[in-house]
């Protein structure tokens, strides 16, 4: 008995060796930078200076103003619309590759997920030699004497198309994975028991993959809401997004507590959205077991 | 093996085509902007007169120099830090059954859904303002192990999940102690997805950009000067990097493969 | 003329050139309980999903309840079916599984219930409706399935070795309840199993298949008294397998040479001297007694042995004989045995007809 008790008491201290440290290193380099930024978002900023004069004057601004208004719309239909064609377009795929891929499913699903290794900069720099002015489409066109296409350069179907560019890796892998875990034989008993195959995808394929497709909305989601790199080199000059004057606060004009409550903002919308999309999600009905995670 | 209907072939032959026009989606810029770098007439490069002179110009230009070193470091720091936080926790969780086990992998997931920017100019404000330090590497480093961590942790997460934990139960039965039974059992089991771990890690490192800009304070880094170089108007010698990087990540990443293939075939356990 | 429930004719199905149903023919009337027995890889479920549509025949056509099916898909077939692995979708309540097929073909919803009422009394599972699959035990998930291939009283219920994964406990009842479901509501049921034992208990015809074809239709008594092939002969009853050389051969009788004994045989069609033939025999065929007590019938067999060892199985056990030869023949016959003594002699008879023989393939 005791020595049961002294086991058990050991496993839990090697799982608090094993876990915490990691554990400690975001509480102190992740949540913390953000909890500072939550309390530097009531300050005030005076010549590039942080003042700790608590006032929500900050908030007011974002939330009242016009202007910035506009910025959290336009951020949030474009995340809205990005994340949406990245789904209708990653599912089918991300089907083919989980179903059919067989041996190999590794490497077809790879790459897809391998150019996002080369960060966004350079992609957003592959893309605008594309769709830039002087890039591809537009010279092509120029040398065989038509218009340029003006919806493609430098505007917010450019943007859009750059960032499905970037993200969609993260939709092809979120629902790639949960379709391994899928039981494709479900299907069968659908179909004997009557339902036609896209009867079927709705009554089973969808629901049962839904988690994982929510985790892939979601990973599309948040770094297009907090765009700023595409938008500024594809989307010209009303292409401006959320992210492009959130980071002008931390550059030129250097008004860290008006940019602080902006980020604060920018995690809150995030929030809210995870949230929305984990209200759909019914774990009984998600035919989680509860084994695992 | 269903049966595939004529229906059935007609779906599969419509996801085959989006599939190959998604790859070309993806790499088409990426090999034309390679294309480019090697010509003169970077414009419309038809037909192409071939040059070295933007590598050549890259090659002097001290702050790529500066840039690659500086980036390389983050990389390596952030790629060693990630994969030990990331694979203690990945043993931890999925080896003792704790209550915890579940709040514990959220936290570690969470990088994953804030986004990049904002650990970039949280982390910086946290740095100036509260350690009142100046953002340098050690900060670019620290800030980007955030989100790394998340990464690292998945793939590490991936392949354990397949490990059998009675492997360990059954070398302490034949007389194997905790630490023994790691070095003998555990480790050989799961070095390739450590290392994958870590260059995966690495690679996210080397090339952040949203993270890296604010954190790094006034240091250079490759992603932050093609940033800077974007601003200006793209010049010709951002194709050459864009063309260098592209090459070394893919380089990486067939390697990555490569290893845990050949790890699995010889040391793995494969599971079901 | 009533149409048969089932009737293949001529159905082929190939893997990559392996024939996994090699021009099959069948009818299967309604009412009829029928097993399709074999090895694995005999082609049995491969039969079983071609039938279902999940698998599109390369030759052959299917008619169910006197309809032409075979360009049908799986969802136009009318059909119910109960998976090996019960396969309950996991997101659905047992009522949402259940009604599943009824929801397909868009009954009113009130005409569900009451259906779905009618059929967990049937299933012995009224009050689960609500449950998920993952609270239920093994035996009431394979009651659930069972519900969801009934709902609908489809022409024809397909069952994929549905009891392979339940424990002997379980499966002895769920053979039970089986049986009564068929016979309460008149479907014929198609039971694939390659475990002998159970398409014994359950089924009233049944097909032993082997290697893509049919060895053997008929009635279960008739394939396990009268092998017709060497294969079914083999297989049905685990039977003890003796091989030997025909020495020679008498109006219906043959004398078969094995290691040094002589056994008398029924001489099958073309039986020559000097084959190699094998002899199977039923272990509950062979009588076992101290030696000499009371002579055995006239024309039996007779054998001298050893007793290695006895496996007590409760009426019956399982003696084990080691022969003059060397060799170890099993026999089942009552327990209570005191004369006999493990390393005692015994003697073993039979007659000749008890064991089928066929020549042996060509190895």
């Amino acid at each position: 008995m005791d020595f049961l008790q002294k086991l058990r008491q050991n496993q839990n201290f090697r799982f608090a060796m094993l876990t915490l440290p990691g554990a400690l290193f975001l509480l102190f380099f992740l949540i913390l930078p953000l909890i500072s930024i939550l309390i530097f978002s009531f300050w005030r900023t005076e010549s590039y200076e942080l003042i700790a004069d608590w006032n929500i004057g900050n908030y007011t601004t974002i939330l009242g103003q016009k202007t910035y208004l506009t910025f959290i719309w336009r951020s949030l239909a474009m995340a809205v619309s990005v994340s949406f064609a990245c789904l209708l377009y990653a599912y089918p795929v991300a089907y083919l590759v989980a179903k059919r891929g067989g041996r190999y499913r590794l490497v077809l699903v790879l790459l897809t997920a391998a150019p996002f290794f080369t960060g966004i900069i350079l992609r957003v720099t592959a893309m605008q030699q594309i769709l830039g002015p002087i890039g591809l489409l537009n010279m092509a066109l120029q040398n065989f004497g038509v218009e340029p296409i003006q919806a493609l350069m430098y505007s917010n179907v450019a943007s859009a198309i750059g960032l499905i560019y970037l993200w969609i890796p993260f939709m092809v892998l979120a629902i790639y994975l949960s379709l391994l875990n899928f039981n494709f034989e479900l299907l069968e008993v659908a179909y004997v028991n009557g339902a036609k195959p896209w009867r079927a995808f709705l009554e089973i394929t969808w629901p049962l993959n839904w988690i994982g497709t929510a985790i892939g909305i979601v990973l599309v989601f948040i770094p297009t809401f907090a765009a700023f790199v595409t938008p500024r080199f594809l989307g010209g000059v009303n292409g401006a997004l959320y992210g492009n004057i959130l980071e002008h606060q931390f550059g030129a004009t250097g008004t860290w507590a008006l940019g602080s409550a902006m980020g604060v903002v920018l995690f809150f919308i995030c929030l809210i959205f995870i949230v929305i999309i984990w209200r759909t999600i019914n774990l009984e009905r998600s035919g989680y077991t509860g084994e695992g995670f | 093996m269903a049966a595939v209907s004529p229906k059935e072939r007609m779906v599969v032959v419509i996801q085959s085509a989006l599939l190959v026009l998604l790859y070309a989606f993806l790499y088409f810029p990426i090999f034309f902007i390679i294309y480019v770098s090697f010509v003169d007439n970077t414009v419309w490069p038809f037909p192409p007169e071939f040059t070295w002179q933007w590598y050549q110009r890259l090659w002097i230009m001290s702050d790529f120099h500066l840039g690659f070193f500086n980036s390389l470091l983050i990389g390596i720091g952030t790629g060693a830090l990630a994969s030990i936080f990331a694979a203690s926790a990945a043993i931890g969780l999925l080896k003792y059954r704790s209550p915890l086990r579940g709040v514990f992998a959220v936290l570690y997931l969470s990088p994953l859904f804030v986004a990049g920017i904002l650990i970039g100019i949280s982390s910086m404000m946290f740095h100036r303002n509260i350690l009142g330090l100046a953002g340098n590497l050690h900060s670019a480093v620290l800030s980007n192990t955030t989100q790394a961590l998340s990464f690292a942790f998945l793939v590490i997460l991936a392949q354990l999940t397949r490990y059998d934990w009675r492997m360990d139960e059954a070398a302490m039965v034949f007389g194997a102690r905790p630490a023994r039974c790691f070095w003998e059992v555990t480790l050989p089991t799961i070095w390739p997805s450590v290392l994958g771990a870590f260059l995966v890690s690495f690679i996210l490192a080397f090339n952040n950009l949203e993270i890296t800009f604010y954190a790094v304070g006034a240091i250079p880094t490759l992603p932050t000067i093609a940033w800077g170089t974007l601003r200006h108007g793209i010049e010709p010698e951002l194709y050459a990097l864009t063309a260098i990087i592209n090459g070394l990540v893919f380089l990486v990443l067939i390697t990555l493969f490569f290893l845990i293939r050949l790890g699995f075939v010889r040391l793995g356990y494969r599971g079901q | 003329m009533t149409e048969p429930a089932l009737k293949l004719v001529q159905v082929e199905k190939s893997f990559d050139k392996v024939r996994a149903v090699d021009k099959v023919s069948l009818e299967v009337d309604t009412g009829e309980f029928f097993s399709l027995l074999g090895p694995s890889g005999s082609g049995k479920t491969t039969l079983l999903r071609v039938v279902a549509g999940l698998e599109t025949p390369g030759n052959g056509t299917i008619h169910i309840g006197g309809r032409d099916v075979t360009r049908l898909p799986p969802y136009a077939r009318g059909i119910g079916m109960v998976f090996q692995d019960f396969l309950l979708f996991p997101h659905k309540t047992v009522g949402e599984n259940i009604t599943f097929p009824l929801k397909m073909q868009r009954m009113p919803d009130d005409k569900q219930k009451e259906q779905l009422q009618w059929v967990l009394a049937l299933v012995r599972m009224g009050g689960f409706a609500g449950r998920y699959p993952h609270q239920l035990s093994g035996g009431q998930k394979q009651r659930v399935a069972l519900a969801r291939g009934l709902v609908s009283r489809p022409d024809i219920l397909l069952l994929d070795e549905p009891l392979a994964n339940l424990d002997l406990e379980l499966r002895k009842e769920m053979e039970v309840e089986m049986r009564r479901f068929q016979a309460e509501l008149e479907i014929p049921f198609i039971y694939v199993t390659h475990n002998q034992e159970e398409a014994l208990t359950l089924s009233s015809r049944m097909a032993v298949m082997h290697n893509g074809k049919f060895e053997q239709v008929g009635a279960k008594l008739d394939l396990y008294n009268a092998p017709k092939t060497r294969f079914v002969a083999s297989f049905l009853g685990s039977p003890n397998h003796i091989t030997g050389r025909i020495k020679s051969v008498d109006s219906g009788t043959a004398v078969l040479e094995w290691k040094g004994l002589q056994l008398k045989i029924p001489a099958y069609a073309g039986c020559r001297v000097g084959d190699t033939s094998d002899y199977f025999l039923k272990h509950e065929r062979i009588s076992i007694q101290a030696p000499a007590e009371a002579p055995p019938a006239e024309g039996d067999n007779r054998l001298k042995g050893t007793l290695r060892d006895i496996i007590f199985k409760g009426q019956h056990s399982a003696y084990f004989v080691v022969l003059e030869n060397s060799e170890e023949l099993v026999v089942n016959a009552a327990t209570e045995m005191p004369d006999l003594k493990i390393r005692g002699p015994v003697e073993i008879s039979w007659h000749p007809e008890a064991g089928d023989a066929f020549l042996s393939e060509e190895t």
